[in-house]
């Protein structure tokens, strides 16, 4: 497709999508959903570039998730920073918390690597629950509401936060598609597809996945840093399974590596748990199970089946496995 | 807390890490897969054997069995749903699947099981033993010696019988096993079974030491790893090793530090052995 | 000749992603025939002999149909091949590196009675055929050296009681005197009633031993015939054997 009708078919969808809310009724439960889709859609393409472009998978991203949050807390609660500042503080936080990490995992690779990341999102969880400075297991109460005076902005609701949620949202699939773009994101895919290749062609994958990770914590954790202030507490059930296989459902539900699979991934999950429940327990078993089936039998996600409106989409299918390369 | 105690616990603690962990140790040998699910089949085998004896009314020893046929059933299920991807090595996938099995298995045992803490009691558990000034249960004793006998006869089959040479075989190169008219889908489904047999039994005794709870798991996951990657990914000698000195650690940690960051602490070991030596982390394969 | 052919493949087609890799109409082996393979790196040897067994390190696709002793095989993943008697050893890593020698002899799968053209090698069998395997026989696999290595895939594929044998490029890498040596205990198993498919790079030691020799260029058959009358063919002659056609 031409990229000049693209770019502008993407921006009547970003000016329509504004008006979903509205559309749908306007609601307070529908706004409340909205930013929460919105919310959760961000947390998930910062995960998306590492599963999906990267091919590793990284089970940490909870804690990105919840270093922005509880950064966010900390800085507005006890410094009483505004969201501008606390943002800033939570990107600086995780950015750090990403790098220690990514050296430590530097020369691990497959399960190893998600060991490790999984392993340090049990860890932050339970360190979450008993550490006083970070509320212990009550959590830290009183994030005031999101507010910039400069602007005469405040938002005490969700209907007032939502143009927050959904610029954060638009900025955070900018990222995404303009990373696909770049140098890094074509090296990252290289990395991911052939390795060998990648190597002789100069590139250096430890670099490139250090590199891929330090854009994506900032993601995730930017969803956090908004999360804190939805919520207006955080405890240690940021930390919770419940999100990193929403995430990783999100990345995968639709099918990889499309722009916006994520967002559509993360609102189907989030309608059906707000407006057609079962209950906590059966949506448990619901989401875990659209993952599994997801993975076994359709390698190329919800897309794959509607095969023939994919090019609408996706800029290139990629298969779910590594390619072997072949001898004769 | 006298050192001899802690000593007694740490020594129990370890055979019961190692038990926690050798189904992981194989899965990981034989077939180069992970379970993220794991800690999730730990608390279900902890709850089935809990459902036995308390709700069915089942003794102990009846109530273990079926326990480890539940783990069979689930372990068969999820290598069945992921066989494709397994003959595929796509890791990436598997890993993520078996954390997904998790949590189903993790909402489906709050459903069924109810989501408030239990008490398994066991007619070794409620028995106490007093050596001078040390205590432990009969509970701990049977910990110990299944553990042993486990991996004693663990050992056994894979160095010695053909049914371990078939997973060796696989485990080295599962293409050349099926030239050597192996069928590998046949290991992979077995040996999952057997993960999710092991990981039943090592519920059945150890989850008596504490009160359980569906949301459980994770713990034990974190420990498995930490086993496993300490002592030589597939390894069961290693693994038995390893259970043993992290048995200790923890009680040691746990006595004269703080228990609620045992694990933690456990875990950052490893991280520091892992940034020390990360090429010391080679699959040996066969599962020795 | 009217007997059935103890293996035979018709249009055997195989592709990689697209690609395809082989494409051939009509191969046969008939009992007690040692038939080589020979053509250039990239021709498709390899590819034909694991095709054969729907065998690959890759993913190809295979189509086509394989027949042992008249039974369609093209349905069976490559352990039931093995089973029925279709034994392939790859060119490559043909043994089991972190096992012994011994562990690698012990049969995988249960041993098949001897008729039905199929021979059943006892572990005494194969160590008096290979009597270098019975020192060693303590060993592991990646202890031994590449002439020892191919010994015991050999005697690994007898063990299991092989209809037909598929050797992928048993000379490779090893010196020259151990080529004559491993492809004239290729040619006494023959004698002694096994049929082979051999698979070779060396066209020049091949040829001494094989009854028929099939050219392989670009995944198709270009010339087969009796080892005798090809190796006056001049696409041969010229291209392996170094001979100048006047």
């Amino acid at each position: 497709m031409n990229s000049g009708i693209k770019t502008v078919l993407f921006a009547a969808l970003a000016v329509i999508g504004f008006f979903v809310p509205t559309l749908l009724g306007g609601s307070g439960a529908v706004y409340a959903a909205c930013v929460l889709i919105a919310i959760f859609a961000v947390m998930s393409y910062g995960l998306d570039i590492v599963v999906s472009d990267l091919g590793e998978v990284s089970l940490a991203h909870t804690v990105f998730f919840a270093v922005g949050a509880y950064t966010t807390a900390l800085l507005s609660v006890s410094a009483g920073l505004g969201p501008v500042l606390s943002l800033a503080g939570a990107i600086l936080m995780v950015l750090l918390v990403a790098a220690a990490l990514g050296f430590v995992t530097l020369q691990l690779r497959e399960f190893v690597f998600s060991l490790v990341t999984y392993a340090v999102a049990v860890v932050a969880a339970t360190i979450a629950q008993n550490w006083d400075f970070l509320g212990g297991s009550d959590g830290l109460r009183g994030i005031p509401a999101f507010e910039l005076s400069w602007l005469g902005f405040k938002a005490r609701n969700d209907q007032e936060l939502w143009p927050v949620a959904y610029l954060l949202l638009l900025v955070a699939i900018y990222l995404v598609s303009a990373f696909r773009r770049s140098k890094l994101g074509q090296a990252a895919m290289m990395v991911h597809l052939n390795q060998r290749l990648a190597v002789t062609s100069g590139v250096d994958p430890q670099r490139i996945r250090l590199q891929v990770f330090l854009v994506s914590a900032p993601i995730t954790a930017s969803a956090g840093w908004l999360y804190a202030y939805q919520r207006a507490y955080i405890s240690a059930d940021v930390l919770e399974t419940y999100f990193l296989i929403l995430m990783l459902t999100a990345v995968v539900v639709m099918g990889r590596r499309l722009l916006l699979g994520p967002l559509l991934g993360v609102a189907l999950i989030q309608i059906q748990e707000k407006f057609f429940s079962f209950g906590g327990y059966v949506d448990k078993i619901i989401l875990g199970s659209v993952l599994i089936l997801t993975l076994a039998f359709l390698p190329n996600g919800l897309f794959g089946v509607v095969a023939p409106l994919r090019n609408l989409f996706i800029r290139r299918a990629t298969p779910v496995g590594k390619t072997i390369p072949e001898r004769s | 807390m006298n050192f001899t105690q802690q000593l007694v616990n740490g020594i129990v603690l370890g055979h019961a890490y190692a038990l926690i962990a050798i189904g992981w140790t194989v899965l990981l040998g034989v077939a180069r897969l992970v379970n993220f699910g794991h800690g999730q089949m730990y608390m279900l085998g902890a709850f089935v054997t809990w459902y036995g004896v308390s709700r069915l009314g089942l003794p102990y020893f009846v109530a273990i069995p079926v326990a480890m046929l539940v783990g069979v059933a689930v372990g068969y299920v999820m290598q069945r749903v992921m066989l494709q991807l397994t003959l595929k090595q796509d890791l990436v996938s598997i890993m993520i699947v078996t954390l997904g099995f998790g949590y189903v298995l993790h909402g489906a045992a709050a459903l069924f099981f109810g989501s408030t803490g239990q008490i398994l009691e066991t007619p070794f558990s409620t028995k106490d033993i007093y050596w001078g000034d040390l205590w432990f249960t009969y509970q701990d004793i049977a910990i110990v010696i299944v553990a042993i006998l486990f991996f004693a006869v663990l050992k056994y089959v894979i160095d010695r019988t053909r049914i371990g040479r078939l997973a060796r075989m696989v485990a080295e190169d599962p293409q050349l096993a099926q030239l050597a008219g192996v069928n590998v889908r046949r290991v992979y489904l077995g040996v999952f079974a057997f993960e999710g047999a092991a990981v039943a039994l090592a519920a059945a005794l150890v989850a008596p030491r504490t009160p359980i709870l569906t949301s459980m798991g994770f713990d034990e996951v974190i420990i498995t790893f930490v086993v496993v990657v300490l002592g030589g990914i597939g390894s069961v000698t290693g693994s038995y090793v390893a259970g043993l000195a992290l048995g200790l650690f923890t009680a040691f940690f746990g006595a004269f530090v703080s228990p609620a960051y045992a694990t933690a602490a456990a875990f950052a070991v490893l991280i520091a052995v892992l940034v020390v030596r990360p090429g010391g982390l080679a699959v040996s394969p066969g599962g020795r | 000749m009217n007997t059935r052919p103890v293996l035979e493949a018709t249009n055997l087609r195989v592709a990689y992603g697209g690609n395809i890799a082989l494409d051939v109409p009509r191969i046969a082996v008939r009992e007690r025939e040692l038939v080589g393979v020979v053509g250039a790196n990239g021709a498709g040897k390899s590819t034909l002999v694991n095709g054969l067994l729907g065998w690959s390190r890759g993913s190809p696709k295979v189509s086509g149909k394989v027949m042992l002793d008249g039974k369609d095989m093209s349905r069976l993943p490559p352990h039931e091949r093995v089973k029925a008697g279709l034994l392939l050893i790859p060119e490559g890593k043909l043994v089991f590196t972190q096992m012994s020698v011994e562990e690698n002899l012990a049969a995988s799968v249960n041993a098949p009675h001897d008729g039905q053209g199929r021979r059943h090698y006892s572990i005494d069998d194969v160590y008096t055929l290979f009597p270098r395997l019975y020192e060693r026989r303590h060993h592991l696999g990646s202890q031994l050296s590449g002439g020892e290595r191919q010994m015991l895939g050999i005697a690994r594929a007898l063990r299991l009681g092989p209809r037909a044998l598929l050797l992928d490029e048993p000379s490779i890498g090893l010196a020259p005197r151990l080529v004559s040596t491993v492809l004239e205990t290729v040619r006494s198993l023959v004698d002694s009633g096994l049929t082979v498919l051999l698979v070779e790079q060396n066209v020049r030691a091949a040829i001494e031993v094989v009854d028929r020799l099939v050219l392989l260029e670009r995944g198709r058959i270009i010339a087969e015939g009796p080892a005798s009358e090809m190796r006056d063919d001049p696409r041969i002659a010229e291209a392996y054997l170094g001979a100048h056609v006047a």
